[in-house]
């Protein structure tokens, strides 16, 4: 990957009537990269893709696409591939009419034509389904089609408005696959829209996390799993749940005591806070004591969700009443309303401003 | 099939039967009285169907050069009317779908003329175009033009009687136009936009094959109506000035009870039956064919 800036927005910003979709962005997407634009719906990041497109007129800012400022181009000047949600296929015309439409506009010879379809349809393997219309397909074919449909113009950069979101679970991962292979082949930079984290962590090179018309992060999957810089990432990037609790600090020279966990922890961050968010994902608590530096805390089970590969433990805290879930990926013999021992690393807890929800 | 499925249908039928009989009764009964009655000489003043006379009245009617005249009056008529109301409603309904606001203003607006009986039309615009006292010859003093006698010539008289069917009409076209247009998914457009697509392509390869059956139907339905005008000649010229305006409906109106001809009047509307059929079976065809 080249870490050079290929697409750039600037200041990005996006108002329908009174409401901000988007607001005041910007992003550096490299040259190769699988960008993946994460979120709840109506956090901006489709708006953002079809500004990018130019399907959607720019409020105010800048698009630049290889270092040439495109915002005020037509759709069809910037080359872009757009794969929409549900494929936007034509539907009258068969499926080799519907890839070479943007060829026949713009008058490529036949045999250049015939050469395109036939690159595209055995990359995607599709070439017995070119007399078919779209009806006739089933939801991955047609996924594959406007895969297609976007390939043939050799584009600059593919954006991809949640793509899999209309099939169905098992074929969503074999396309995610297929995606993921597709990009290294190409060499080409994909922006993926997506409100799936897990299509976003399988997927990315990186992730930018929107809220309501803001990017609240911008890392690799490792990164935003790992050090979440806000509660609300934290909280998104977990599946199904993560632990966001609260707790008051009593301070004792340079050790800084949360109360809920009844534990020290010495980070100078903690020094004059009464009270933080901090969370511990659902994976890191373990039934055994692994090592003599973890830390212990006494819960009561209330709920056991079997997911087959593990099992997802909802819990109060005892004396406190906070809910915290943790993952145990063995059958235990454990029993609603039991109080037992879960063990955890201190280091694996991150702390969060109350007021600003950032991490500290 | 096992005997409770069989007994099913049966429960099926006896259920059906009423919708049946009614359909029977009042469709099926006076078609075929229709059709008997003309293959007799059956008149108002001897109503006894007593004399078969084969295919007297229809040789007597295709040798009538006057039913032979309203049947061309009626065709271009039929032509004119659903061409410029098809033309003008599909521009209108085009434009009118980029307008997002005031659409229950304006959809109430075209639906007046539709609420209007043909009838009173006829009477409104006979007001309008009256030679002398009409404020359409007033209107038109004004740009320097003399006045027109629009129901009085022959020609005047047969464009104007468009013209008043087209401003009664239209809307009905736009309306039915408009809720195909509006029924139309965005996502197409945008992305025949990134294939490079301008206006004029979008409007030939996403518009118009979205609305090929709304179109079909729509043409369909006007068509039928139009071959069937009447009481907007009875209002407005009675067929005249001479047989300019003379269409079949009101043709065999004339035969049936001025003339008091009713086996030949039942010939016509038989044929006029064959004449539409004829012209809306291939389209009804086409239409089964876009479903597809």
């Amino acid at each position: 990957m080249n870490k050079n800036s290929y697409i750039q927005l600037k200041e990005l910003n996006k108002t329908f009537n009174e409401t901000v979709a988007v607001n005041n962005i910007n992003l550096e997407i490299y040259e190769n990269e699988f960008f993946v634009l994460l979120g709840p719906s109506g956090c901006g990041k489709s708006t953002t893709l079809r500004m990018i497109a130019g399907l959607e007129d720019i409020t105010s800012g800048e698009v630049i696409a290889n270092k040439i400022n495109i915002s005020q181009l037509d759709p069809k000047d910037r080359n872009m591939a757009f794969v929409f949600q549900n494929y936007a296929l034509y539907p009258h015309m068969n499926v080799r009419k519907n890839i070479s439409y943007s060829l026949k506009l713009r008058k490529v010879s036949h045999e250049e034509m015939e050469k395109k379809i036939h690159w595209v349809s055995n990359l995607l393997k599709i070439g017995q389904l070119l007399d078919r219309k779209p009806s006739q397909l089933s939801g991955g074919q047609r996924q594959r089609v406007a895969l297609g449909r976007s390939l043939v113009r050799n584009p600059v950069a593919f954006l991809l408005d949640e793509p899999l979101s209309n099939l169905d679970a098992q074929l969503r991962v074999e396309m995610r696959h297929e995606l993921i292979k597709l990009q290294k082949n190409l060499a080409k930079t994909f922006i993926y829209v997506t409100h799936d984290q897990i299509e976003a962590m399988t997927m990315a090179s990186r992730i930018c996390i929107m809220n309501n018309g803001n990017i609240l992060q911008i890392g690799t999957p490792k990164e935003v799993y790992e050090k979440p810089n806000s509660v609300f990432v934290a909280r998104f990037i977990a599946n199904p749940v993560n632990n966001i609790l609260t707790t008051n600090i009593k301070h004792q020279n340079h050790s800084h005591n949360l109360e809920c966990l009844n534990i020290e922890l010495k980070r100078e961050c903690l020094t004059n806070r009464d009270l933080v968010y901090f969370s511990i994902r659902p994976e890191n608590f373990y039934i055994e004591k692994k090592n003599s530096e973890m830390a212990s805390l006494k819960v009561e089970i209330l709920q056991i969700e079997n997911h087959g590969h593990d099992h997802l433990i909802s819990s109060t805290i005892e004396n406190n009443n906070q809910k915290i879930y943790f993952r145990l990926n063995k059958f235990h013999n454990l029993i609603i309303g039991e109080s037992i021992n879960i063990y955890f690393n201190t280091n694996d807890i991150l702390l969060f401003d109350i007021n600003s929800e950032e991490a500290i | 099939m096992n005997k409770i499925s069989y007994y099913n249908r049966r429960f099926g039928y006896l259920l059906a039967s009423p919708a049946i009989l009614i359909l029977v009764l009042i469709i099926l009964v006076p078609i075929t009285i229709s059709i008997i009655t003309s293959f007799f000489d059956y008149t108002l003043i001897d109503r006894d169907l007593d004399k078969f006379t084969g295919l007297k009245n229809y040789f007597s009617v295709i040798n009538n050069p006057k039913f032979i005249n309203s049947f061309f009056v009626t065709i271009s008529f039929v032509i004119f009317v659903v061409l410029f109301e098809f033309l003008l409603g599909f521009l209108i309904a085009i434009l009118l779908n980029k307008v997002t606001k005031f659409r229950n203003i304006y959809y109430f607006i075209l639906l007046i003329p539709l609420l209007i009986n043909p009838v009173v039309v006829g009477l409104i615009w006979r007001m309008f175009l009256h030679p002398q006292l009409g404020i359409v010859n007033y209107l038109i003093g004004f740009l320097g033009i003399s006045p027109v006698n629009w129901l009085g010539d022959p020609q005047i008289a047969f464009v104007t009687i468009i013209f008043v069917d087209i401003w009664h009409q239209v809307s009905f076209m736009i309306i039915l136009l408009l809720a195909g247009l509006a029924s139309i998914p965005e996502e197409p457009y945008e992305a025949a936009r990134i294939d490079g697509a301008n206006e004029f392509r979008q409007f030939l390869d996403i518009t118009l094959p979205y609305m090929r059956p709304v179109i079909i139907i729509t043409l369909l339905i006007r068509l039928i109506f139009a071959v069937k005008t009447y009481d907007l000649i009875y209002i407005m010229t009675k067929g005249g000035p001479g047989e300019a305006t003379d269409l079949i409906s009101y043709y065999i109106y004339r035969s049936a009870f001025i003339s008091l001809n009713l086996g030949e009047a039942a010939s016509m509307s038989v044929l006029l039956l064959i004449i539409i059929c004829v012209i809306i079976f291939p389209l009804f065809k086409y239409m089964n064919r876009a479903d597809e």
